[in-house]
């Protein structure tokens, strides 16, 4: 129940992502319609999908509970999955939006 | 059946994402610009899982794996950091699509009525 090895990483990967954001890349993103609404529908579906990944009746997934915070919700997800999952899709939308778009595309 | 279901589940987040493809430029169809935007990210993700898996923060149910491993991890798992960031990307792509289309008949409706 001490969370080194799962919730101080998923905490870390949090702040990662924003100083990357504010310090380096500077996308603006944060600010945006469009990447806040698209997070509610991530969220929508990862509670969905990793529900089904950590449910304590057959778990896909079998974390060291001396690794979490214990706390799940809802369900049986491990709360440290939605710092985790944010942290992975908000890494690749940042250095998507601070990408060109590929050329060569019909308008 | 049940060790294809971690399998089945990324099947499923690709196909019920697939249409969101057709709204902008997509994401697939801009393959160079995936490659960049996904690649750092999936190289720390898999050190970090990679790290997590060794040290026995979390395993994976052998009877909901195909068992086929790659180095370090299931198959699926590195799948899963391919998966979700696309189904992410996918999402981003049509909602800003959506909200592009939105505000540009809202702008031609107000131009209409100055008229």
């Amino acid at each position: 129940m001490i969370g080194l090895g799962y919730t101080l990483p998923a905490i870390i990967s949090v702040v990662g992502v924003c100083v990357l954001e504010w310090s380096v890349l500077r996308t603006g993103l944060f600010r945006t319609r469009a990447y806040w609404i698209s997070m509610v529908i991530v969220f929508g579906f990862q509670v969905l999908v990793d529900g089904w990944l950590t449910k304590l009746s057959a778990p896909i997934v079998i974390y060291n509970e001396a690794h979490t915070s214990g706390l799940r919700f809802p369900w049986d997800i491990p709360v440290e999955d939605f710092l985790f999952g944010w942290a992975l899709v908000t890494a690749v939308l940042l250095l998507w939006v601070r990408q060109r778009p590929d050329q060569k595309e019909s308008r | 059946m049940d060790r294809w279901q971690y399998l089945l589940i990324l099947v499923g987040c690709i196909l019920i994402t697939l249409p969101l493809e057709a709204f902008g430029r997509g994401v697939y169809r801009q393959p160079r610009r995936l490659l960049r935007a996904l690649t750092p990210v999936l190289l720390v993700f898999l050190v970090w899982d990679a790290v997590a898996i060794a040290l026995d923060v979390w395993h994976y149910n052998p009877r909901f794996v195909s068992g086929i491993e790659m180095p370090f991890m299931p198959l699926e798992e590195l799948l899963f950091f391919i998966v979700i960031p696309l189904c992410g990307l996918l999402t981003y792509s049509a909602v800003s699509s959506v909200l592009g289309i939105l505000g540009r008949s809202r702008a031609t409706m107000a131009a209409r009525s100055r008229r």
